[in-house]
């Protein structure tokens, strides 16, 4: 019996971050990422494995260590686990993948600051045991790459007529320059945010 | 006494996860520093190679050459020499910065072996406005500075892009990065075409 319930909340945990609470489209957190590195979809794809390596691995941690948390000093706890794993996946993509470092530039290292970690260190990883954790972690990391997957294909679209550099659309479509310029990110994300209501109003 | 316990018991934690972490990152850190300072500079040689056609090997010819900027700002660069594979000098590139009109913008510049003519620029690293000034990079405004004579290069908006001359014919509607990139070169010219020719007469 337990066995059964454990399984539903797993998986009521994981469906939660892709669709109910999904980090960007519902909690309107990580707008930062959402916004800068969403001009094609090789970037975005990029940021968005390194957030769910260490949103993963810093809800691993904070989970073993949360009886040993003082209240005062979790936050700075947090932070420091955080600022690790970015650091290490910052070095690898230096390392594997230098022309995609050198396009991510410092949103690598602004993922310390993204509140979708700090965020599910507080209310997820630092209350439940480690499976709850690593679930949860997969499940809005899984959430924050396919919005912003979809942001970003629409841009690269577009912008260049191209999907994940491939072209699909016909020789006549005039390239519009503006959807890969910040502009187009706020127009995109705008007009997905309003649809995610239209359907949520609908479904109520 | 009482207090430094108090501290000890609060913080023990941090203390020990800020040597862990760090000891972590250490441990990648100098397993990985290796391959990523290769990967810089054989970015760096990539771009020198489809400059400096011929070229084999490159060497640092001139380490931290100062060079001045318009604004009286002082810059350091090294000077890159370009071997063929009889050891002859084919040319000479180095590294250039200046503002732009959204960022820095960061080139490699080519010149030939006797300091005479420019053999063109590559953009290292730019962060232009996409479809305008991110133009630099396309041939019909870089070719221009193919085979420019090695001096003070100025900018115009009528003229021909194809004849090789010190007028470099802007990209219209990136008049900024455009004199951006004209600016750059004319910063470093002077001294680096000194540098080289001095160095050639001892």
């Amino acid at each position: 019996m337990t066995k059964i319930s454990n399984i539903s909340k797993l998986s009521e945990t994981f469906s939660a971050g892709l669709w109910k609470e999904n980090p960007v489209l519902r909690l309107l957190l990580g707008m930062c990422p959402t916004l800068a590195v969403t001009a094609a979809v090789k970037p975005a794809l990029t940021m968005s494995v390194c957030v769910i390596f260490v949103l993963t691995c810093s809800n691993i941690v904070v989970s073993l260590m949360r009886n040993l948390l003082k209240p005062h000093l979790r936050i700075l706890m947090f932070t420091l686990t955080i600022a690790t794993f970015v650091t290490i996946a910052d070095l690898f993509l230096k390392a594997f993948m230098p022309e995609m470092s050198t396009k991510l530039g410092p949103y690598i290292p602004l993922i310390i600051v993204n509140c979708i970690i700090i965020g599910r260190a507080e209310a997820c990883a630092s209350k439940n045991g480690i499976m709850i954790s690593i679930v949860d972690a997969l499940g809005m990391g899984l959430g924050f790459t396919i919005a912003l997957c979809t942001l970003a294909s629409v841009r690269e679209l577009l912008s260049t007529g191209k999907i994940f550099e491939f072209i699909v659309m016909p020789k006549f479509f005039v390239p519009w320059a503006a959807m890969s310029m910040p502009v187009g990110a706020f127009v995109t994300l705008g007009l997905i945010l309003g649809l995610m209501n239209v359907i949520t109003r609908k479904n109520a | 006494m009482s207090k430094i316990i108090y501290f000890t018991k609060q913080s023990w934690l941090l203390i020990v996860a800020s040597f862990v972490f760090g000891l972590i990152i250490a441990v990648t850190n100098s397993a990985l520093s290796q391959r990523i300072e290769s990967n810089q500079t054989k970015k760096l040689f990539d771009l020198m190679g489809q400059l400096i056609s011929g070229s084999e090997r490159f060497s640092r010819e001139y380490e931290n050459v100062t060079v001045k900027t318009a604004a009286g700002k002082e810059i350091k660069t090294d000077i890159y020499k370009a071997v063929d594979s009889e050891s002859k000098t084919t040319g000479y590139a180095f590294i250039a910065e200046g503002s732009g009109f959204a960022d820095k913008i960061k080139l490699v510049i080519a010149l030939d072996a006797k300091a005479e003519k420019f053999l063109g620029f590559k953009v290292l690293s730019s962060n232009e406005t996409p479809g305008f000034g991110s133009k630099i990079s396309e041939a019909y405004f870089s070719n221009q500075f193919i085979g420019a004579p090695a001096a003070i290069l100025e900018l115009t908006k009528i003229g021909s892009p194809e004849k090789i001359d010190n007028q470099i014919v802007a990209i219209s509607g990136a008049t900024v990065s455009s004199q951006a990139v004209a600016d750059i070169f004319n910063t470093y010219i002077d001294t680096v075409r000194d540098k080289l020719t001095k160095g050639r007469d001892k």
